[in-house]
């Protein structure tokens, strides 16, 4: 079996193409929890994710309440999934990171017809501070 | 509370992902292995995963727990709020509601992602246990700018 601590963000880069979809938990400040999926998580470095900012969401409340959120990802050729708990860094609202989110949502919008609904505010940019394997 | 639409959406072998909290605030993500809900007591009971320790200790210390129900070619999504009153191992009928989702969800996800379903059953638990959640908030979780729009909620 995979020893979980050996495993690295750019060893499980198969999760962030966007195949199949990731789920994200947050917490209000008050403790309540919140868990939606989400289309994808991008790849920045072995240190960081980001996730696109397009409503004015729980998730996003909650992440300014509460900055830090769990994440899970699945390998869409394996079917393992992976745990990552992240912790609010960032947020980009022009440059490399934000232009690739902006394509990313843009695609979206344009395979469903709604350019005026999906639209990037933020990409927001996350520290990993724990990555395991899950078992199911 | 929960319309029979709704209903028919949680007990359905959907995308079933369910989040908790410790008492730090630190939140948890794991999946759902099926729901009923028993609209008369206004609850519903949960499997999840026996490996899904970090949600289970959560869900014991605080007691609070969402659970988002997602069709997979619509999806059209609902998510339920409420607390945890037990957990519990699972009964026959827990396990016969357990097989039930997971052929239903295997089917689908290799079906809609083009993948064997060996390599879908590779994502299932082996075991699981079963939770009593009194059900307080119901929102419509259908990705767009409505979502999170709350439909119903109990009064205290």
């Amino acid at each position: 079996m995979e020893d979980a601590s050996t495993v690295t963000l750019s060893e499980i880069t198969a999760c962030f193409e966007g195949i199949v979809p990731a789920v994200i938990a947050t917490a209000s400040a008050d403790g309540v929890p919140n868990v939606t999926h989400l289309s994808r998580v991008h790849f920045v470095d072995d240190e960081h994710v980001a996730l696109s900012n397009q409503f004015f969401s729980k998730t996003v409340r909650n992440l300014s309440e509460n900055p830090q959120a769990c994440v899970t990802v699945f390998d869409p050729r394996t079917y393992d999934s992976y745990k990552l708990v992240l912790r609010y860094e960032r947020t980009e609202r022009r440059g490399p990171i934000f232009d690739r989110l902006r394509r990313d949502v843009d695609a979206i919008a344009a395979l469903t017809g709604m350019h005026d609904v999906f639209k990037l505010r933020s990409a927001d940019v996350y520290r990993v501070v724990e990555l395991e394997r899950i078992t199911p | 509370m929960i319309d029979d639409d709704r209903r028919a959406l949680l007990e359905s072998p959907c995308s079933l992902v369910v989040g908790t909290v410790a008492p730090d605030l630190l939140p948890d993500a794991t999946r759902g292995w099926a729901v009923v809900v028993d609209a008369r007591e206004g609850t519903l009971r949960l499997l999840l995963s026996a490996s899904a320790a970090t949600s289970i200790e959560n869900l014991r210390a605080t007691g609070v727990v969402a659970v988002t129900a997602t069709e997979f070619q619509t999806l059209e999504s609902v998510q339920v709020k409420g607390r945890v009153d037990g957990i519990e191992d699972p009964s026959r009928d827990d396990r016969a509601r357990f097989d039930a989702f997971c052929d239903g969800m295997v089917a689908a996800v290799s079906a809609i992602d083009g993948v064997p379903p060996e390599i879908v059953r590779r994502a299932l638990p082996d075991d699981v246990v079963a939770c009593v959640v009194r059900i307080e908030e119901l929102f419509d979780q259908t990705p767009g700018p409505s979502a999170g729009a709350r439909l119903a909620r109990v009064e205290a």
